[in-house]
């Protein structure tokens, strides 16, 4: 359904109007979210993710008790109902993760204040629990993560080793902006979990490593539950909470243009990319190597539920209305316009081109803990045929959409879409005699996947669950049972 | 922002006009006024009838919420008590509603052209709304056609209403076979020219006559049979007093579309379409649509309208493997086989079970190497083992023995029992014994607590799609279950389908409900006899069809009175009282349509008897009512005795059901005879002297 512009029809802006207004109760809000979510008028990870924060602000804002442990328990309750009604929008899940995950260390930060002792005793295997004391130089972490970043590369890539050196300097302020801009909620216990991970003694990185489901959630979950509950928070600690939401709602809005700004390091003179869809990530991020570079783009087309975006995308006017129909208005300019070279290809073509491609770059739905993408359909093609040709893979991804849920079972992440964009539903002999499908996503298993961009730097495949680990605690993993099993 | 529109002729200033400017709203048939889904129509009302395990009101619902509508007025006829309480249970009613308002208006009109000029009266809509009927479903992003609807307001007043068709290929599934709707559209100015009802059976043309005139004046014209009318329109205001002013209008499309059609020349308003190209809109307007949107619901086609969303509250679908769509708590056997089906909570289904391409409500228990193919299951069925289940509708509640075969197009009505190993024909449906008494054929030899009759309103079959536009209210519970033969054809007039053959249908209709609706209004007999004149001129019916109007009208009317229908505002009477009351308003009527007082053969008398025994045939209690009639008309010298008898002896009369309903008036006819005898007997006596 094309992005809503009109008066009546409802959308994502006509939410957040509503949250935003006071006349509006909480639980009509819900309900208003979930029958958006459920009509499909708000979709795509982003906008997911967006709505659902806004309306947990709201939630947090509304909430009359102090007690936290109540806090805590409400988001949740709004959460799971809304996680249920689009279950396979995993972004939702992930921001209610990442809400309670606010909560539960503003709360912790108030009692450490009281008790300071007690907080060890229960956060002990955590390698973020010295969070107080990590005030360290960005630069150490920008160092870190810039190495981390090209090592997978630099086997496949020869004359990006040649480029890189001369990429570090001026790369260096956005790398340093966007950390300090995100230092202020999560990015410390990334870089903290980074160092730990050098420096402290190896017994306490395996417990964070195994799978969400092996790790013991239970003794952290009666403990801290029980711990909370006895704490009235102090009184700004809704404050301090809300103050949290707003900073994961300006990562959201900033998360594409944070993408992008990796972009130079990624994407050389002279190289030939493959892309699919139009997602705006992935847009926005060639649109900022544009600006230095001359390169050219294969532009898989992702017929057919997303080729007219695409087509668009590639000649100007984005109406982009698939997955991250956000920051379209704003984004404007189109490659052709940036001097790019942009060859539109169908997808059938892929394999066959693989072998002249440098590089591919996928946008993504979702990023599964195990480092899987639920994406748009065709894109484990792409990944196939790339891995054959020993092309490298890059997948562009906002933390947000990384998720802790294991796919256990991928029947039920995957979706269909609707038929007649396959087959016009006026084709009466055809609807009738032929079963049509159009799923709309595809499972990429983690193998597939060279690196990882997301808006803290690039991640290899097997770092991501520890950027999981930062981002989600523990006890909020089985936000709802039905979501994980 | 749509534009102020201006208020019909009737409009009242309304003090919260101000507030409601610009707010969209509609207004749902809830009820058809057709009996297409009978016999389940009986028990419950066809809006509230699962489609793939959700009410069908609840696509309509959940289509305008998504058109942005904040007003909802849901109309009801039959069963308006079992709407409203779903409505106000439902997620529609609770504060978070995505409408304002949604109002669940009672009343007892029998046609759409009465509940229409009732919404005019009740002066509630304020601007632009749409009309849909309680059973759309749709995925269809509604703003272009309402950007352009207002944008036509804004130049011309008179384009009073917008028709949204989907377009679709020839032979699609869901379109009717019976009968086909015929567009004639002004591509340019999208608007609609002319509108004809096409069927390929008997009763319907198959030319479409258009209007030289149209061929002149248009630069392009396009004749389209390919659109589904998904009866979704955007009306002004205007449409209301339209319907008021014509009082004659019954049905939406044949008398109101083309009544605002042929009245061009003189009023000018106009009437366009909305041609959809690439989402989906599907009417479920009878059993086999049924069959067809359940399928394409299915198939996903309606996206995002799918079992998946869960659109009603508490639903818990998922899709899983196989294409299956299944809540939490669902009991599936080790080898049991289900594909592209969708299974309700609580459902058990034991090993070896085939499923496919069906759907199966919440709490039914299956048991093992039962076979189930493209059936429709409601909820709380119990099946039991080895039973073979084909293309069937299997209402709640019923319970399916051992062995059962039930074959393609049978209905099983709300809480029947079959027996071990009986099998059902297809084609037939089957009720609870205890519905009341019918006295059809009853092949009670394989189903003890049921009885079986068999039926041609099947959802397979092409005949299945009546063609006839019934005027009725379905299922009001004193309609008793008809005999089968009689149902394919059915309507509230219970006219003898077989000597209509050639007839002129519509004539019948729409005389009989105009003359109706004379009666219920109380107006002077001459009043109705100047309009059935003229309608009877326009349609070149003859006196015979004007008759069989008269007494259709006249019994409806009577029974109406007997049984306190409420739309006359009158309350119950006795049969004699109402018998009485209706002829001595109206005997003009009626001797205004028979001419042969003073010929010797009483050919228009005893048609006109001959009408009233056929059309007592099927009303309760019709032995007494025709010997009360018969009376009547005698007593009052409406028809002379000459006529009765005459009628009386007409072989026509005497045979089978006809015969069976007269037997109690035969008790006034040897009262006839014998007085007459007395006469002539006097008469010798004075020869002799």
């Amino acid at each position: 359904m094309p992005a809503a512009t009109g008066v009546t029809a409802p959308s994502l802006t006509t939410f957040t109007r509503s949250v935003r207004s006071k006349g509006i109760s909480v639980e009509s809000s819900t309900d208003n979210l979930i029958s958006l979510l459920k009509r499909r008028q708000i979709r795509g990870s982003q906008a997911c993710a967006i709505a659902t924060a806004y309306l947990l602000r709201r939630v947090v804002e509304s909430v009359k008790v102090t007690d936290v442990g109540r806090l805590i328990e409400r988001v949740q309750q709004v959460g799971q109902r809304l996680v249920s009604a689009q279950p396979r929008e995993l972004a939702i899940g992930n921001i209610v993760r990442r809400v309670l995950g606010v909560i539960r260390e503003e709360a912790e930060e108030d009692r450490e204040g009281e008790t300071s002792g007690y907080s060890d005793a229960g956060t002990d295997s955590r390698p973020h629990t010295p969070r107080n004391q990590d005030v360290r130089s960005p630069e150490h972490s920008t160092i870190l993560s810039r190495s981390f970043t090209s090592s997978p590369l630099r086997h496949g890539e020869k004359d990006e080793q040649v480029e890189a050196p001369g990429q570090w300097g001026p790369q260096r302020p956005p790398l340093l902006t966007s950390h300090a801009s995100y230092a202020v909620t999560n990015t410390a216990p990334t870089v903290t979990s980074m160092f730990s991970l050098l420096s402290q003694p190896i017994s306490n990185f395996p417990s964070p490593t195994t799978s969400p489901g092996s790790q013991s959630p239970g003794i952290h979950q009666s403990l801290s539950s029980q711990t909370l509950s006895n704490i009235t928070a102090a009184k700004d600690l809704k404050a301090e909470v809300v103050e949290g939401i707003q900073e994961i709602l300006e990562e959201l809005t900033q998360a594409d243009d944070q993408i992008a700004g990796y972009a130079l390091e990624h994407i050389h003179s002279n190289e030939v990319i493959l892309t699919h869809t139009s997602s705006v990530t992935v847009q926005k991020f060639l649109l900022k190597a544009a600006t230095k570079r001359k390169f050219t783009v294969i532009h898989a087309e992702a017929y057919p539920n997303n080729h007219e975006a695409t087509h668009a995308a590639a000649v100007g006017n984005v109406r982009g209305d698939f997955d991250e129909d956000i920051g379209a208005e704003k984004f404007q300019k189109a490659l052709t316009a940036a001097g790019v070279t942009v060859v539109l290809i169908p997808d059938s073509a892929v394999f066959a081109l693989m072998s002249r491609i440098n590089k591919v770059i996928l946008g993504t739905h979702v990023v599964l803990a195990n480092g899987g993408l639920v994406a748009a359909a065709g894109a484990k093609a792409i990944a196939k045929a790339a891995k054959v040709h020993a092309t490298p893979v890059v997948v562009l991804s906002g933390v947000y959409k990384l998720s802790p849920v294991y796919p256990f079972d991928m029947d039920s992440l995957m979706e269909n879409g609707d038929p007649s964009k396959v087959i016009g539903y006026d084709d009466g002999g055809f609807v009738d005699k032929v079963k049509i499908e159009n799923p709309l996503f595809d499972y990429v298993p983690v193998e597939l996947v060279n690196l990882y961009i997301t808006n803290l730097g690039g991640h290899a495949p097997s770092y991501l669950h520890c950027i999981i680990d930062d981002h989600y605690r523990p006890e909020d993993i089985d936000l709802d049972k039905v979501d994980v099993y | 922002m749509p534009p102020k529109n201006p208020k019909g002729a009737k409009a009242k200033q309304n003090p919260q006009e101000d507030q409601r400017e610009d707010s969209l709203q509609a207004v749902v048939l809830a009820d058809s006024f057709e009996t297409r889904f009978a016999p389940f129509t009986f028990d419950r009302p066809r809006c509230l009838l699962p489609l793939v395990n959700t009410p069908l009101i609840e696509y309509t619902l959940e289509f305008l919420a998504n058109a942005g509508v904040q007003e909802v007025f849901v109309y009801c006829g039959s069963h308006a008590d079992q709407v409203e309480e779903y409505i106000n249970d439902s997620k529609w009613t609770s504060k978070s509603s995505p409408f304002r308002a949604l109002k669940v208006l009672k009343s007892t009109a029998t046609s759409v052209g009465e509940a229409m000029r009732n919404l005019d009266n009740l002066d509630l809509i304020t601007g632009d709304f749409l009309l849909v009927s309680g059973d759309v479903i749709s995925n269809m992003n509604l703003e272009p056609a309402l950007v352009k609807h207002r944008a036509r307001r804004e130049k011309s007043k008179d384009a009073i209403m917008t028709m949204v068709l989907r377009e679709t290929g020839v032979g699609h599934r869901t379109k009717s076979k019976g009968s086909r709707p015929v567009f004639v559209i002004d591509p340019v100015a999208e608007r609609c020219l002319h509108y004809e009802e096409m069927g390929h059976r008997r009763g319907g043309s198959r030319y479409v006559s258009l209007d030289p005139e149209l061929l002149t004046s248009h630069g392009e014209i396009e004749v389209r049979d390919d659109l589904i009318d998904c009866r979704i329109d955007i009306c002004a205001v205007d449409v209301l007093a339209q319907w008021s002013d014509n009082f004659d209008f019954q049905s939406l499309r044949k008398s109101f579309l083309r009544g605002v059609l042929k009245d061009y020349e003189t009023y000018g308003k106009t009437i366009h379409t909305y041609v959809v190209t690439d989402q989906y809109a599907a009417r479920v307007k009878s059993l086999r649509a049924y069959d067809a949107v359940s399928k394409d619901v299915l198939g996903r086609w309606a996206y995002p309208i799918c079992p998946d969303s869960n659109l009603v509250r508490g639903q818990s679908y998922r899709l899983g493997a196989g294409k299956v769509y299944k809540e939490d708590r669902v009991m599936l056997g080790r080898t049991t086989d289900v594909k592209r089906s969708v299974i309700g909570s609580d459902t058990r289904i034991g090993d070896g079970s085939t499923i496919t391409g069906s759907t199966v409500g919440r709490g039914c228990n299956i048991g093992k190497n039962v076979t189930i193919d493209g059936a429709y299951i409601w909820d709380d069925v119990v099946v039991e083992d080895g039973s073979i289940i084909r293309q069937a509708i299997i209402a709640s509640r019923s319970s399916i023995g051992k062995g059962c075969k039930i074959e393609h197009g049978a209905l099983i009505m709300f809480g029947a029992h079959l027996t071990q190993d009986s099998s059902v024909s297809a084609n037939s449906w089957i009720t609870r014994d205890d519905n009341k008494d019918h006295n059809s054929n009853q092949d009670s030899d394989d189903s003890d607590a049921s009885s079986v009759g068999s039926s041609r309103l099947i959802y397979q079959s092409p005949s299945a799609s009546s063609s006839l536009s019934s005027i009725s209210t379905l299922a009001s519970s004193e309609d008793d279950l008809e005999p089968p033969r009689d149902m394919l054809r059915r309507s509230s007039f219970r006219s003898d389908p077989s000597d209509d053959a050639g007839e002129n249908r519509d004539f019948h209709v729409e005389a009989t409900a105009s003359i109706l609706d004379g009666l219920q209004k109380n107006d002077l007999s001459d009043t109705i006899m100047l309009e059935l004149n003229g309608y009877r001129m326009s349609t070149n019916a003859s006196q015979h069809e004007v008759r069989k109007a008269v007494v259709a009208a006249f019994m409806k009317r009577i029974s109406n009175l007997i049984c306190g229908d409420n739309a006359s505002g009158s309350g119950s009477m006795s049969m004699r009282e109402a018998v009485k009351e209706v002829f001595t308003r109206y005997r003009a009527l009626i001797e205004r349509t028979t001419f042969d007082k003073d010929a010797e053969g009483k050919v228009d008398q005893v048609d006109f008897l001959m009408l009233v025994q056929k059309e007592v045939l099927w009303r309760p209690n019709g032995d007494q009512l025709l010997l009360f009639v018969a009376k009547e008309v005698y007593d009052m010298d409406i028809i002379e005795e000459d006529g009765v008898l005459q009628w009386w002896d007409d072989p026509r009369s005497q045979e089978g059901e006809m015969g069976k309903v007269r037997e109690l008036t035969e008790q006034f006819i040897t009262f006839l005879k014998e007085a007459e005898e007395d006469e002539e007997s006097e008469e010798e006596d004075d020869d002799e002297d």
